[in-house]
């Protein structure tokens, strides 16, 4: 049903049923009219008879009682007079514009009046931009269960922290066995490790293995404008955690609140410390069989604040390792499970090629190649299958930078070197990315810039960003018309389409 | 249930009605002259819901609370289109007492009808219409009063002569405080200025 209609029959049958309440020979109900009412019954001549009992005021007309609530002006009374009818005046005990109750009920009319201006004023400004402070305090904690469920099987490496974090997720799946034991079981695990390599990915693995509710948050997002925000919008979190138990809270970055207090100039960060203070006391607060677990991350483990570190709260330290081969090949594995694998990709030579890589670095290698082949079968329309050459292509952009200026320096190196011979200078010719050129004897070069005399005696400033192509003239050992690349450096932005 | 209670729950529906008419009539008013905030948030419509306050709205009605309110149409008036911020400011505040106007004088103009046709005092029908009426006179009048942040101070803005506005706008900070001594008046001075002014006009009107 349209809501145009649905609000069109909502208020016929509201019409409706009001009139016909009023409409059907309920003259009782009608018993009491409108002040209005009776001031154009006076003024008609009407009324035969009245009696006023403070602002509660009884009339006859046309042979009935008729009673109204208001008070009766001057000109009214006058009117009266007029038609020759003496008002009666009773006792005004109930002299209320509640009708007739006590003093104790217009006692508490007045503050229920009293509360709801406040009220009113205050929505009206929280209307015109205001704040509104109960959702402020909220924990902006997200319920991440049952999003892009993973598990262990979909961590690769990392084999030591999988094992200590096994015991949490035993403790969360059978709690019983281990309070039975009497042990007091970890609350808090700091899982360290450099960017990129996982921690996030780790945690949310934990989750997906318990089946236990997850929560993710941003230590920032503590941070607010106002004092005290922080630290309730921790309580909340804490308590929704727990009132969903068994839970998982991942604090990620918890460096941004977690720094070590009294690090302030003057005491300035009395708000993220007041947070972090908070954050230790509800982990502290835990009953011993409330199943919440508190995983944090960070990577700035050596500014964290010592009571952050202490037992009972992230007493649980793990360290993200540095990948070995056989771990980034898991990764990797991992990563390319869902892709076509041409039969000359072998997973153990791409791991060879990507020392010192983390696992987001060899998520994004193993996107990009899976991208290369897309695009080369698009070229070839044939079924996209990714080859080796593809993975070595996705690493290039990167290698290719590398080797580029190393093969420069070498050549500047070699020719400022001969700088100090009195035998002769390095002539170099440069072909720039905007295809001009530019020749002349080196001066210096430094990590970023060439700087050459023209032959005109003029002196040239070059980024080495802006060489396309390099010629050793004279000057030098290697003179070799060395063609560096064809534009090999615009390589990866190219790739980005 | 009893009676009491029904008759109120039944009076309600027009102050419901007159509220939200109030409302819409704003968004409306706004909606015309270019600025579309009101109609995407969904207020451009008689649906009572969605202008609704729980408390303002039906708490206190219910309760017997002679004092109500709906939740305000946000608005921009930095969107209207073909007149001036402040009389686009003018035209939109006033459009909302205008329609309790309307309504006000419709219940009349009926009012009058059945009252010169039979004598129907007491009669139901009667009393409802002199029910709206008196609602909507009252709406009209509280809310052209010039305190903010009634719609009277938004008309006031803009008439106001440049020469005046310091001082007004000094008024103005004032205003939660002159409303509440407004509304709670008559509890302490037995006294009720809106109740009196709505009597009032209501005699002026040519019955």
């Amino acid at each position: 049903m349209k809501p145009k209609l649905q609000t069109f029959l909502f208020w016929i049958v509201l019409i409706g049923l009001m009139v016909f309440y009023f409409a059907s020979n309920r003259r009782d109900s009608a018993r009491i009219v409108p002040f209005g009412m009776l001031e154009t019954q006076v003024q008609r001549g009407e009324v035969s008879s009245i009696e006023i009992a403070g602002s509660r005021i009884r009339f006859r007309s046309h042979g009935s009682w008729f009673e109204a609530h208001g008070e009766m002006t001057e000109q009214m009374l006058l009117e009266l007079q007029d038609i020759g009818i003496e008002p009666k005046y009773g006792s005004s005990s109930s002299d209320s514009m509640f009708g007739d109750s006590g003093g104790i009920v217009t006692l508490a009319a007045t503050a229920i009046l009293v509360f709801a201006v406040l009220y009113f004023i205050f929505k009206m400004r929280a209307g015109a931009g205001g704040i509104d402070l109960i959702k402020l305090t909220k924990s902006r904690a997200q319920d991440v269960t049952g999003q892009n469920k993973i598990t262990f099987a979909d961590v690769g490496g990392c084999h030591e922290a999988k094992e200590s974090l096994g015991d949490v997720i035993d403790f969360l799946k059978t709690p019983q066995r281990w309070i039975k034991l009497g042990i007091r079981l970890p609350r808090g695990i700091l899982l360290e490790g450099p960017p990129g390599s996982g921690k996030t990915h780790l945690a949310r693995a934990v989750a997906g293995e318990t089946g236990a509710k997850f929560y993710v948050v941003a230590a920032s997002e503590f941070v607010e404008l106002f004092v005290g925000v922080g630290a309730s919008r921790v309580r909340d979190m804490f308590e929704t955690a727990a009132k969903n138990s068994p839970s998982i809270i991942f604090i990620d970055e918890i460096d941004a609140i977690g720094r070590r207090r009294g690090s302030g100039l003057g005491g300035s960060h009395d708000e993220r410390e007041q947070t972090l203070n908070q954050l230790l006391v509800c982990m502290d607060g835990f009953q011993h069989d409330t199943r919440v677990v508190v995983i944090a991350a960070t990577n700035r483990p050596a500014i964290l604040d010592k009571a952050l570190l202490r037992a009972g709260r992230f007493d649980r330290r793990i360290k993200m390792p540095a990948l070995t081969n056989s771990d980034r090949a898991d990764i990797l594995k991992i990563h390319t499970s869902q892709k076509p694998l041409g039969p000359d990709v072998s997973i153990q030579t791409v791991a060879g090629w990507t020392d010192g890589m983390s696992g987001a670095d060899l998520e994004c290698l193993a996107n990009e190649a899976a991208l290369l082949a897309v695009r080369r079968a698009r070229h070839e329309s044939s079924e996209p299958v990714l080859r080796l050459q593809d993975f070595r292509d996705a690493l290039k952009p990167r290698e290719e930078q590398t080797r580029l200026f190393d093969q420069l320096d070498s050549v500047l190196i070699e020719s400022t070197s001969q700088l100090s011979e009195p035998t002769g200078r390095a002539v170099i010719r440069l072909q720039l990315r905007d295809g001009s050129s530019v020749e002349g004897t080196v001066l210096w070069a430094d990590a970023v810039f060439i700087k050459i005399t023209r032959p005109d005696g003029s002196t040239l400033l070059v980024p080495k960003a802006q060489v396309l192509r390099l010629e050793a003239a004279a000057g030098t050992e290697s003179v070799t018309r060395d063609q560096i690349s064809e534009d090999r450096w615009s390589q990866g932005r190219a790739d980005m389409a | 249930m009893d009676d009491d209670f029904l008759q109120r729950l039944m009076l309600f529906i027009p102050v419901l009605l007159s509220l939200t008419v109030h409302e819409w009539a704003h968004a409306y008013a706004a909606y015309k002259l270019g600025d579309d905030t009101a109609k995407l948030l969904g207020r451009l419509s008689l649906n009572p819901l969605v202008h609704m306050d729980p408390v303002g709205t039906f708490l206190l009605p219910l309760m017997g609370v002679p004092f109500g309110w709906a939740k305000p149409v946000p608005f921009n008036p930095l969107r209207l289109k073909g007149v001036s911020i402040r009389t686009g400011i003018l035209i939109v505040a006033a459009a909302g007492p205008i329609s309790n106007a309307v309504i006000a004088i419709a219940s009349f103009a009926t009012l009058k009808i059945l009252l010169n046709q039979a004598d129907v005092l007491g009669e139901g029908e009667v009393f409802l219409l002199m029910f709206v009426l008196q609602v909507n006179v009252g709406l009209c009048l509280f809310n052209l009063i010039p305190i903010p942040p009634l719609d009277g101070s938004k008309i006031v803005d803009g008439l106001i002569p440049d020469v005046a506005r310091p001082a007004w706008e000094r008024i103005c900070q004032l205003g939660p405080i002159l409303l509440m001594g407004l509304i709670l008046a008559p509890l302490l001075l037995h006294f009720s200025p809106i109740s009196w002014a709505i009597q009032h006009v209501i005699r002026l009107l040519p019955w």
